[in-house]
């Protein structure tokens, strides 16, 4: 409850500072809106081509890259200005100190810090290409898989947040290892079916960097008959996945010993 | 003469200066690399055994590297902290710096992506005609130097703005969508196709890997010379305004 109420304190803070300039928040609003027209209109490019993308329809795939939208937004709102600079600002500068000298847990401030609220358009411009894409396919979603949709887009979401944080605590490591930025960039093979990749290129985005997870398991549960072992699979890798970043935060933390020693 | 020495003196130092930083170029790499790779698998998803398909993506991660444009980070952040003052004062054109700066990120991009672009093609089994190859070395030169002008023009916007990241980013989705990435031109509807060739997107990306896979004529090198000029004319009148407005920092 505590860290609810840290959390909502320092997204309100973040948000207040960034209705401040109310000029970039319809700059932002803008941006979003052309890259997803961009995004739409390379589908529509696509599917003018072809009938289906690795057996994937064009409004699956419309799902897809609403939900790819989605998690965009929230790993832009939340993960990228907290998690992308840690090497950096964390470790070298040394703000982890003053982290680590506050009564709340240090993994939690690190993560939670601040927030880009304005990138959040992204996530509600996501949402309206999720629900349009469903509300088109032959055979409309129930409440039952907009559920587990759900299920899935939260656990995708923590799935990002933990790869994340595994990433910027390799900088306890090598902290010139800026991890995120490359991250970032693999980030953009979710924005496809994962079925288009290779057989070996699939495992590795399934159990190494679970990018298969992110949009492409979401979205199939709208489109498709709820698959339960998919399901399954999902909440282990997230499971795991945050298993493993708790598991290397504490070990880095443990080599710490501050920014100047 | 004094001014291609100035520029050589410029690619050198900020050359030896981007040395240390060798992760974050690799980072760089993926990602100029990442979106034609992406292209590369989707659009052989959708026509699946064509050669020109294959051809055409890993010669785009070579022209997206070798044109890769950074000004809205190395000029438009000298407007902001006001590192451009003590530019303006110097014995030779601004454009020097920034110009030799992308210089010097490209060969090390090219350093590290070319090997890349090299192993992509191994893989994917692309050949390519030598012939058609060197017809596309002066369309990727013209395509460096426009992509150079279209990203200097934008981000001179930071003469008044502070959202030059935005700015660009807007145009590198244009560039993005009609330049080649999203589709090879070829395969963009036909009442795109028409508009996509015209505009100067497909002349800054998409063509030089068009004529080193043999797809499209070296023709097209005059609508890039034509475009050059256009952006280099504009980028003149954009400076000297852009200039007559700047403040330094404090003052």
């Amino acid at each position: 409850m505590k860290l609810l109420r840290l959390f909502a304190t320092s997204f309100s803070l973040s948000l207040r500072q960034a209705l401040a300039f109310r000029a970039n928040l319809v700059f932002d609003a803008v941006l979003s809106v052309v890259a997803l027209a961009s995004t739409i209109a390379t589908v529509l490019v696509i599917f003018s081509r072809t009938t289906t993308l690795a057996g994937w329809t064009r409004l699956e795939v419309l799902v897809l890259i609403g939900t790819f939208e989605l998690l965009s937004g929230v790993k832009t709102t939340f993960v990228d200005p907290n998690l992308a600079g840690f090497p950096t600002r964390g470790v070298r500068e040394g703000r982890l100190d003053h982290h680590l000298l506050q009564p709340a847990p240090s993994m939690f401030l690190v993560s939670f810090a601040t927030a880009a609220p304005l990138a959040g358009v992204q996530i509600l411009l996501g949402l309206g290409v999720v629900f349009a894409g469903a509300g088109e396919l032959p055979r409309f979603p129930g409440a039952g898989a907009f559920c587990v949709w759900a299920v899935l887009v939260a656990a995708a979401t923590v799935t990002t947040w933990a790869v994340g944080m595994i990433f910027a605590s390799l900088a306890f490591w090598a902290p010139k290892l800026d991890l995120h930025s490359l991250f970032g960039n693999v980030w953009q093979l979710a924005r496809y079916p994962a079925d288009i990749y290779a057989r070996r290129l699939r495992r590795v985005f399934t159990y190494v960097l679970p990018l298969a997870l992110v949009a492409s398991a979401p979205a199939r549960t709208l489109a498709r008959p709820v698959d339960a072992l998919l399901v399954r699979g999902a909440m282990v890798t997230t499971a795991a996945a945050v298993l493993v970043a708790i598991l290397v935060w504490r070990t880095g933390l443990r080599r710490y010993t501050g920014a100047s020693s | 003469m004094r001014t291609g020495r100035l520029l050589a003196l410029a690619v050198r130092r900020q050359f030896l200066e981007w040395a240390g930083t060798w992760w974050f170029t690799a980072s760089l790499v993926v990602n100029y690399a990442i979106g034609p790779l992406i292209g590369l698998v989707v659009w052989s998803a959708v026509l699946p055994g064509d050669a020109r398909i294959v051809r055409y993506f890993v010669a785009l991660v070579a022209v997206h590297l070798l044109t890769a444009s950074f000004e809205d980070y190395t000029f438009a952040e000298s407007v902001y902290d006001g590192k451009i003052s003590a530019r303006l004062l110097e014995p030779q054109p601004v454009v020097l710096g920034p110009a030799g700066e992308n210089l010097a990120i490209r060969l090390w991009l090219a350093l590290f992506g070319l090997p890349l672009t090299v192993v992509v093609a191994l893989v994917t089994g692309a050949t390519y005609r030598w012939q058609d190859v060197l017809l596309a070395l002066p369309s990727l030169v013209l395509a460096a130097v426009l992509r150079f002008l279209w990203t200097w023009l934008l981000a001179l916007a930071a003469f008044w703005t502070e959202r030059v990241h935005a700015i660009v980013a807007l145009g590198n989705i244009l560039v993005f969508l009609l330049g080649g990435i999203a589709a090879p031109l070829a395969d963009l509807p036909a009442s795109w196709q028409s508009v996509a060739s015209l505009l100067p997107f497909h002349a800054m990306l998409g063509l030089p890997a068009d004529i080193a896979s043999g797809t499209l004529p070296a023709s097209g090198v005059a609508l890039q010379a034509g475009w050059c000029v256009v952006f280099a004319l504009a980028a003149v009148v954009v400076w000297r305004s852009g200039v007559r407005r700047y403040t330094a920092v404090g003052a």
